[in-house]
């Protein structure tokens, strides 16, 4: 019997493993509940639609409605196309959208009570619907991606991608790529918008970086190979090189600094890594390393090689830039408040500031963009099919109206003259609506 | 009238809240009453060797050997690891059998003949040593049997039902707000009756003088989320429930009464077999396929999964006493009746049942064998056998696809996990309330996924205690193994208990995707009459193995109690 005795404790491991199970479950139960509950696709709800609340703009537009037994969008056709990556769909087709990532919210969820007080829950988005229509009626049906916020609060004001849907009208033929948000989705090669990655790591590193000049003569030879420039530039300092956009003296940096100084700035900047828009993930980029001298290196220095990066992690740079390098973290909600995260030295912030201020002013010209106080920096980014993304980046350096901005046209030709005019196109809306 | 709907959809709220509390208080006092209280072992009698050294016969099978677990040691070369076993019967007469192979047992001098009953004062020689048997006196088991635990004492039981009762008329609220008027009537008859039946037989157990009652209280509870969920899913089928469950509850009288006498069981243990063998026989090739398996017989307008009725069988079966069970032939029936079970439920197709029939026979074979090695080998065994299932059976392989990818799938292999998921965490802690929810609506949610529908409608905190029930019930049976009368108990106990643990767990971790999805019954909640049946069944195995005073009814009172409390 004794023998027996013992060996019934081997019933006690099934009840100790089935407690485990359950563990875990909880463990599940607690962390994904909300998702659970509200993963409302295909039919879940055999009577009627489940109430998911609405989700408005920043002044009450509605955008998304769904009660007791049907689903609604925006009544604007153009509202229903410019907010369709930031709002999503019922049907679950653009995962990063705010009805997918704000659905326990929307419908009342908590852990404690489940979805029994759901119903007519709101969420009001950052978002302006009208600036967004502006911003994608500039796209004009090209592919690309704009976004706007404020940086002083995270808040942002303007999320459009293209190609795009209505979503309200379920025969339209779909575009490849239109359930893809570019703006926090997406990675793209950076082109000269990468030089602000470079210009931070300068800042830090050469310390006669002011008193250094940079003679380009269209070209330079690297490690047997030519790196060109867009133009030739002559003598110059590095303020001007920068506003110039001069591939020879950033070449000549990018080598000076090294990979791995190069590398760590990208990282720490956050261009390589994935970041959280409140509850979303956004994609994350890439930095190509090369061998300390060789061309490869030069190259991905001014952003090209096989560096890409994300609009987003674009406008959380700019944004630090803004903010003396104290980035307020964006956020899709109106009224709310993420973390801050201190990206820059703010001297280098300082310095950048001054230096994007310059590009406008000595380069681009202040009367593309009338009445802005702007500080940017522009990208023409080489796909390799011999056109080029039109990039253009930055901030409006201007107490009432703090907004970061990016903008990026695929295969749009020159930085300035297609990015540069959307962004200025979208930057006049902004202020004149007072956001 | 208005008013009086309004206020009894209020009280109905705040009834989901009330409900865990009355649910925990239940939950609590059971387990403090089947746990409490320490199981000091019992003498039996006594072995005495010439020097004078007294072993004590601390149960009713023991086992004389040199091997290290042996009740009584004979630490010497000359003595069989398992040399021989003493066994007394209820009528306090002891046998002995002789195990050692060689003819290595004497007793009063003589030749052992494989068994004979021994009494007070016979010498028994096992190789070159003597021992002198003796019994306890009467009064020393009189004396014992006072100072066993009276079940019950320090945690009333009709408290623990009244509970209980109070958990079943909350419910009953919420049915008569939420259940369609048509329904209302016959869900409050069935809860009513259900409350009727259960203070019925806590009456019966308490003339027959018996007051542990927390297995009962506990598979009531079970009963009654049981009921709630047919009242919210096939409301059609609330009497045919009802019934079901005073049948299941007749079973368990009528069984355990037959589990007492220890010699009718093990007459019955061949016959039962081959029984059940020709029902799997019947099954496979009369049984209409439902639900992708092939595991039903319609009798009479009933249908019935005999893979249930073969479940208690197989336990039955299975377990063994101590002087059988060391004789290699019989171990080499089990698993060939084992062998011929679990693979005739997977031929038809029944996964599910075959899993759990074959866990079960991984606890019987331990208990029996001690061996790991055996186990481990049985394990492989399986393993093997299970490729080659998952080769044939396309449709098997799928699932275990499915199994951890059920949200890359919804509208496909995840339809039901991913539906499950969705409606037990939609009920938070509390629920939606009883008849409130929608998961319902989905094909076999009312079985294979009954733990997301008591989630989605009473919340999570019930369904957890409805698994903890069972829990509790197997910590209950262990410790009851430390002075049970007999290993066949014991091993019933717990391989009835360890198949409870096995289906609940595929049950609920299956529609949950811990596991993957095989589609068995929550035992006692999720619908199905002939899963009903068995269960009630199983759960005599486990009041058999409850030896409290006054424990159970399956356990023959100690014969001179009465008079030993007069005295």
């Amino acid at each position: 019997m004794t023998k027996v005795q013992h060996r019934a404790m081997a019933a006690l491991l099934v009840a100790a493993l089935i407690l485990v199970g359950l563990g875990v479950y909880i463990y599940r139960f607690i962390v994904h509940g909300g998702e659970w509950a509200t993963f409302a696709v295909g039919g879940t709800y055999t009577s009627g639609v489940m109430s998911t609340g609405t989700i408005t703009d920043r002044s009450g537009v509605v955008l998304a409605q769904a009660d007791g037994s049907s689903r609604y969008y925006a009544d604007d056709w153009s509202v229903r196309r410019a907010c369709y990556h930031a709002v999503g769909d019922y049907a679950g087709n653009v995962g990063t959208g705010a009805l997918r990532s704000f659905a326990a919210q929307l419908a009342g969820y908590n852990p404690i009570t489940g979805t029994y007080a759901s119903g007519g829950h709101e969420v009001a988005l950052s978002l302006d619907s009208q600036l967004c229509v502006t911003a994608q009626n500039a796209l004009n049906g090209r592919s690309g991606a704009v976004l706007v916020s404020n940086y002083k609060t995270g808040e942002i004001l303007c999320m459009t991608s293209n190609p795009t849907t209505d979503p309200a009208d379920s025969t339209l033929e779909i575009a490849d790529g239109t359930y893809l948000n570019r703006c926090i989705s997406a990675v793209y090669t950076p082109g000269s918008v990468f030089k602000l990655i470079t210009t931070a790591a300068a800042l830090e590193n050469i310390p006669d970086l002011a008193s250094r000049t940079y003679t380009c003569t269209g070209s330079i030879q690297v490690g047997g190979s030519i790196v060109t420039c867009s133009g030739t530039h002559g003598s110059q300092s590095f303020e001007d090189a920068l506003a110039n956009s001069c591939n020879v003296a950033f070449a000549q940096i990018a080598l000076e600094l090294g990979g791995d100084t190069l590398e760590k700035y990208a990282d720490d900047l956050g261009f390589t890594s994935s970041h959280k828009l409140d509850s979303v993930s956004t994609a994350a980029g890439s930095f190509f390393k090369d061998a300390d001298g060789s061309p490869g290196l030069a190259w991905s220095g001014i952003g090209q090689a096989a560096d890409l990066i994300c609009p987003y992690s674009m406008l959380r740079l700019v944004s630090a830039v803004a903010t003396s390098g104290i980035l307020q973290e964006p956020t899709m909600i109106l009224g709310e408040r993420n973390n801050q995260t201190n990206l820059l030295q703010s001297t280098t912030a300082n310095r950048m500031k001054e230096l994007m201020s310059y590009n406008v002013y000595a380069h681009y010209g202040t009367w593309n963009f009338p009445g802005l106080n702007i500080c940017a920096k522009t990208g023409t980014a080489e796909v390799g099919d011999g056109t080029s993304h039109a990039w253009f980046t930055g901030f409006l350096d201007d107490e009432t109206h703090p907004y970061a901005f990016v903008v990026i046209v695929e295969n749009g030709g020159g930085g300035l003259e297609t990015a540069g005019t959307l962004a200025n196109t979208v930057l006049q809306t902004a202020v004149a609506r007072g956001l | 009238m208005e008013s009086t709907a309004t206020l009894l959809g209020t009280l109905a709220m705040v009834a989901r809240f009330v409900l865990p509390i009355f649910a925990l208080v239940v939950l609590y006092r059971c387990v403090r009453s089947m746990l409490s209280g320490r199981a000091d072992p019992e003498i039996w009698g006594y072995l005495v060797t010439p020097k004078g050294e007294v072993s004590q016969l601390r149960h009713w099978e023991c086992i004389i050997g040199r091997a290290r677990s042996s009740d009584v040691r004979l630490n010497f070369e000359d003595v069989a690891s398992v040399h021989a076993v003493l066994m007394r019967n209820d009528k306090g007469e002891w046998h002995i059998h002789d195990l050692s192979r060689g003819g290595g047992v004497l007793l009063n001098g003589k030749q052992l003949d494989q068994t004979e009953q021994i009494v007070d004062g016979d010498i028994i020689r096992c190789g070159k040593h003597m021992l002198k048997f003796a019994t306890n006196t009467e009064q020393h088991r009189a004396l014992q049997e006072r100072k066993r635990e009276v079940a019950g004492w320090k945690i009333n039981a009709s408290t623990t039902l009244f509970f209980l009762t109070l958990c079943q008329l909350l419910l009953m609220l919420e049915f008569y707000v939420s259940l369609d008027e048509e329904y209302r009537i016959t869900a409050l008859l069935a809860f009513f009756a259900l409350i009727l039946v259960q203070w019925l037989c806590y009456l019966v157990m308490r003339t027959m003088d018996r007051s542990g009652y927390e297995p009962e209280t506990l598979a009531f509870f079970l009963c009654t989320l049981g009921l709630c969920v047919c009242a919210t899913a096939t409301p059609e089928e609330l009497v045919r429930q009802t019934i079901l469950l005073m049948a299941g509850v007749a079973l368990f009288f009528l069984f355990g009464w037959w589990l007492r006498d220890l010699n009718h069981v093990k007459a019955m243990r061949w016959p039962l077999a081959f029984l059940s063998l020709a029902l799997l026989a019947l099954n496979l090739a009369a049984a209409q396929e439902m639900f992708g398996a092939k595991n039903w017989i319609t009798v009479a307008g009933f249908s019935l999964q005999p893979s249930e009725l073969i479940k208690v069988a197989y336990i039955y079966v299975g377990a063994t006493t101590l002087d059988q069970m060391f004789r290699s032939k019989s171990i080499l029936y089990f698993i060939g009746f084992s062998a011929i079970c679990v693979g005739g439920l997977a031929l038809m197709g029944d996964m599910g049942a075959a899993l759990v029939f074959f866990a079960t026979f991984l606890v019987i074979a331990f208990l029996r064998s001690g061996s790991i090695a055996t186990v481990l080998l049985a394990v492989g065994g399986a393993a093997m056998a299970g490729m080659l299932v998952l080769s044939i059976k396309p449709y098997v392989a799928r699932r275990f696809a499915t199994w951890g990818h059920v949200w890359e799938d919804v509208n496909g292999a995840g339809y039901q996990q991913t539906r499950a998921l969705s409606a037990a965490a939609s009920g938070g802690l509390f629920g939606q309330g009883a008849g409130n929810g929608w998961l319902k609506h989905i094909v076999a949610a009312n079985t294979d996924m009954v733990f997301a529908m008591v989630c989605e409608e009473l919340g999570l905190i019930i369904a957890v205690f409805a698994m903890l029930s069972i829990i509790a019930l197997a910590i209950f049976t262990v410790k009851n193994a430390a002075r049970n009368r007999s290993s066949y108990y014991v091993i019933a106990g717990c391989a009835a208990i360890t198949m409870m643990m096995v289906q609940m767990a595929l049950n609920v971790f299956g529609s949950l995707d811990i596991l993957p999805f095989t589609g068995v019954t929550f035992p006692f909640v999720s619908r199905g009459g002939s899963s009903m049946l068995s269960c009630w069944m199983l759960l005599a195995f486990i009041k058999a193995a409850d030896t409290r005073r006054g424990g159970s009814f399956v356990v023959k009172a100690g014969a001179k109690q009465k008079e030993a409390d007069a005295a």
